[in-house]
């Protein structure tokens, strides 16, 4: 169709004050397909990811070789500004002037505070597109209140109602909402208001509180409290419709490795390892039961029906792992797949980065190589367009890196005019 | 006056999901595409999925169903006819999106694969949400959605180290799923406006989960080091006093970063106790953020630390947070600019008082019902192109005349005819 291939979002520059994962993601995704982003940070206020771990020892403390910041940041450039002086306000003014897109998730006082508002920009730019991401939006009683992905998660409702019942709600284990659902919501708004553009040459205010998109995938939770009033709790890893549905635990491996807990590493075996099995069907249940040789409690009748395996489910779920415990988690779902039983390895960090062979043969990892990072490895683009695919264009900018480029090439700084703001630390 | 349009107003969707992608279909809808929800004669299997409307398991009332089809419009018709295959690629003339969940290779067997239909429609975006992809070795296996959890790697971090992993609620592997669908299918979009012509777009549930583990590829990569589940510690290792704390009416989350506020807040409250006497040092070194951050460093100092020093004044601030409840917390601590989040119930987030104000829950008719239902509102806002809900989801083959007979221009002996064939 388009010969060579292209770039969506090719000409869209993007000036991004976000930080963290929910709206560097958005933006990752938008960079990985042709967008110009402008990443803009400082000495004072850098993005916090590139603090956290991991980092390999010989590393530590660099602030430009951090796996979790670089992974989200590919193709970016990162632009030093600090916007505690007044010249970079109007550097970052001026950026603004020249970009399609402008997307923050400050606390909405940051940036009332430093005057960059859409109310600001909107006369002058009716084409301007300009994204807020606050964590509860720009209006209400918590409309200042901050925090971390670790609490937008339980405050959406989402870790109330993971886990097992005779458990707290201890939720992902992760800041879930951060990585596809907030950042996909951002990402979805923008590139729907810039196809808008597109069309009708106008912009427009994008407002995503991360709080009011994380309530968004509670699923039928808020429907089942406000029509029939049923307030609904943790189910495990049970499904209404399923059995036997699980993770069931199988055998370890000899081989050494190191684990990661709450109170760091340990050292050990690769032992943890689960297989997830899903029953729905009669036919699953007959394929699974010839899957596993037919034993005679397959044959009882009190696992004979969906009715009667829900009644007996805790000894089923017995029952089937005492199968997977002596097998390994891979020949566990290869056996099940042969049977066209849905079963998958719950995999850790080595297997799907590792030793996947689907996610190999299909290269969802992308390697690049970093200045000072060295080799790593970055997630690839969550779709993949036949024609217009994206890709990992350049490795994640390291602090400032392209502060130069942006003043020369986009703004037109003269050389002057740089040395002067570097003299007065507006760079830092 | 005319209502502003949405975002999408101009674009049809031809919708052929099931589960994994009927959140993806809801949302190109609430921006205002055209979708257009291709059932089997006798309604969608989904229809049949709880909770129902008054616990009533009618597959008119699937709560399900009304929560994912909000905005789209309905026809019946059967692709495993030719007669229906026929009016299927009548109706691709006119659609800008086709998404399918199918398993590889399903749609085309009936020539109806992508490189058939660009032929009749050029512009056509398909996406294809499938448990792992069109293509590799295993394109063919079978995949629930606590499947693409497990296989994306997030399930794996979820839950207490001795329990097995545990499922996110809510089927979010088919929710992440159609969310990256959703964002391939505008980039296409955007895509042929700048360049014209359609395309494929290929989501694997697997690839759409696997950013969502957070640092554990990361960790794996650059340390060789697998992270686990920790309960509620998060990113480890974790800081004394971080994740999930008994309150009075429930539980709370807490990220604490500023210990000198949080004691100060004890102390008025009168629940410091005899901490400041007896545990001084401790407090001092819990107050001195780089000190806290040079022990988590040094693992057999933090241990003893946790173990040894710890508990007092664990037990003191837990015994304080058992005082209060939820949101006395949570709002106590947000003014104080501490880390405390509630664990909202579903309750809880009804009763929002930030939700409320910003009018996050929406109000939608239910004619046939007789009633209006409050439904979760929108995850974005859009100032020009508006998020909304305008109807609610399509009764089965609702739109059926409007589709085939005054769009179309069958007569109405040709839909009878179709009907009674099991076509429509």
């Amino acid at each position: 169709m388009m010969g060579e291939k292209r770039l969506p979002f090719e000409g869209v520059r993007v000036c991004d004050f976000t930080w963290f994962a929910a709206g560097p993601i958005a933006t990752k995704v938008l960079a990985d397909h042709g967008a110009e982003v402008i990443k803009i940070e400082s000495m004072a206020h850098f993005d916090r990811l590139r603090f956290v771990q991991p980092v390999p020892d010989d590393k530590a403390g660099n602030l430009n070789c951090g796996g979790f910041f670089n992974d989200f940041n590919s193709s970016k450039y990162s632009m030093h500004l600090n916007l505690a002086h007044p010249k970079a306000i109007d550097i970052a003014t001026r950026l603004i002037m020249k970009s399609d897109v402008v997307v923050e998730n400050f606390s909405p006082r940051v940036m009332e505070k430093l005057g960059l508002t859409y109310e600001k920009f909107a006369p002058q730019r009716p084409d301007l597109i300009w994204v807020d991401q606050p964590m509860q939006g720009l209006s209400g009683p918590h409309k200042y209140y901050a925090g971390y992905g670790s609490l937008i998660t339980p405050l959406g409702g989402l870790a109330h109602l993971t886990g097992f019942p005779n458990r707290p709600p201890v939720g992902s284990g992760t800041n879930y909402t951060d990585y596809v659902i907030n950042c996909g919501h951002l990402f979805i708004a923008t590139a729907a208001a810039l196809r808008r553009r597109k069309k009708t040459g106008r912009g427009q205010h994008v407002v995503m509180s991360q709080f009011e998109s994380a309530v968004s995938i509670l699923e039928t939770a808020i429907l089942d409290y406000t029509v029939n009033g049923r307030s609904q709790t943790r189910n495990g890893n049970r499904d209404i419709q399923a059995a036997p549905h699980g993770a069931y635990r199988c055998k370890g491996e000899r081989r050494e490795c190191v684990y990661i807990s709450a109170r760091g590493p340990k050292k050990g075996t690769k032992d943890d390892r689960w297989c997830a099995i899903a029953v729905l069907t009669d036919a699953h249940w007959q394929a699974f039961c010839r899957a596993i040789g037919e034993p005679s409690w397959t044959k009882e009748p009190r696992f004979a029906t969906l009715s009667a395996r829900k009644e007996n489910e805790d000894e089923l779920d017995r029952l089937v792992e005492q199968w997977t415990i002596d097998r390994a988690p891979e020949e566990v779902m290869l056996l099940m797949q042969a049977a066209g039983v849905p079963a998958g390895v719950c995999q850790d960090g080595e297997d799907t980065l590792i030793l996947d062979p689907h996610m190999k043969a299909r290269g969802y990892y992308v390697y690049l190589d970093h200045p000072e990072a060295g080799r790593t490895a970055y997630d690839g683009p969550p779709f993949r367009l036949s024609e217009t695919p994206g890709k990992l264009r350049m490795p994640a900018p390291r602090m400032g890196e392209h502060t130069d480029f942006v003043c020369k090439n986009i703004l037109g700084m003269s050389e002057q005019e740089i040395n002067d703001c570097i003299v007065d630390q507006v760079f830092e | 006056m005319d209502k502003a349009e949405g975002a999408l107003s101009d674009i049809r969707v031809l919708d052929l999901a099931d589960e994994k992608g009927v959140y993806c279909g809801k949302l190109l809808a609430d921006l205002g595409a055209d979708v257009i929800k291709i059932e089997r004669p006798g309604g969608d299997p989904t229809r049949n999925r709880g909770p129902f409307f008054r616990d009533d398991p009618d597959p008119q009332k699937s709560l399900y169903w009304f929560q994912f089809n909000t905005n789209k419009r309905s026809i019946t018709l059967n692709l495993e006819t030719a007669d229906g295959r026929e009016i299927f690629k009548k109706l691709v003339e006119t659609a800008d999106v086709l998404l399918e969940t199918y398993d590889p290779g399903y749609l085309d067997a009936f020539g109806l694969g992508y490189n058939d239909l660009k032929k009749i429609n050029h512009g056509l975006v398909m996406a294809s949400i499938t448990p792992f992809g069109q293509t590799g070795p295993y394109s063919a296996f079978q995949g629930t959605d606590i499947i693409g959890q497990a296989m994306g790697g997030v399930m794996y971090l979820a839950g207490f180290p001795e329990d097995p992993p545990n499922r996110l609620y809510g089927s979010q592997a088919y929710h992440m799923a159609s969310v990256q669908a959703a964002s391939g299918i505008l980039t296409a979009l955007y895509a042929r406006e700048v360049y014209g012509g359609g395309q494929h777009v290929d989501v694997s549930m697997q690839e759409a989960v696997a950013i969502a583990q957070e640092s554990a590829m990361q960790t794996f990569d650059l340390r060789r080091e697998i992270r686990q589940r920790t309960g509620s510690s998060g990113l480890v290792p974790a800081h004394p006093a971080m994740g999930t704390y008994p309150c009075k009416d429930g539980y709370i989350n807490i990220f604490m970063l500023d210990w000198p506020t949080l004691l100060d807040w004890m102390e008025s409250e009168g629940m410091i106790g005899d901490l400041r006497e007896k545990h001084k040092e401790t407090l001092d070194k819990l107050s001195d953020f780089l000190m806290i951050f040079g022990l988590v460093m040094n693992l057999e100092a933090y241990d003893k630390f946790l173990n040894e020093e710890f508990p007092p004044v664990e037990a003191g601030l837990k015994a304080f947070l058992m005082t209060k409840t939820k949101l006395e917390l949570y709002e106590g601590a947000q003014t104080k600019r501490l880390q405390i989040s509630m664990v909202s119930t579903v309750e809880d987030l009804l009763a929002s008082p930030q939700l409320n104000a910003l009018g996050y829950f929406v109000d939608v008719k239910h004619p046939e019902l007789g009633e209006t239902l409050k439904y979760p509102g929108a995850p974005y806002h859009l100032s020009d192109t508006p998020w909304r809900i305008e109807k609610r989801a399509p009764q089965i083959g609702e739109h059926n005349l409007d589709i085939y007979e005054k769009e179309l221009g069958f007569s109405r002996e040709k839909t009878i005819r179709l009907k009674q064939g099991g076509i429509i």
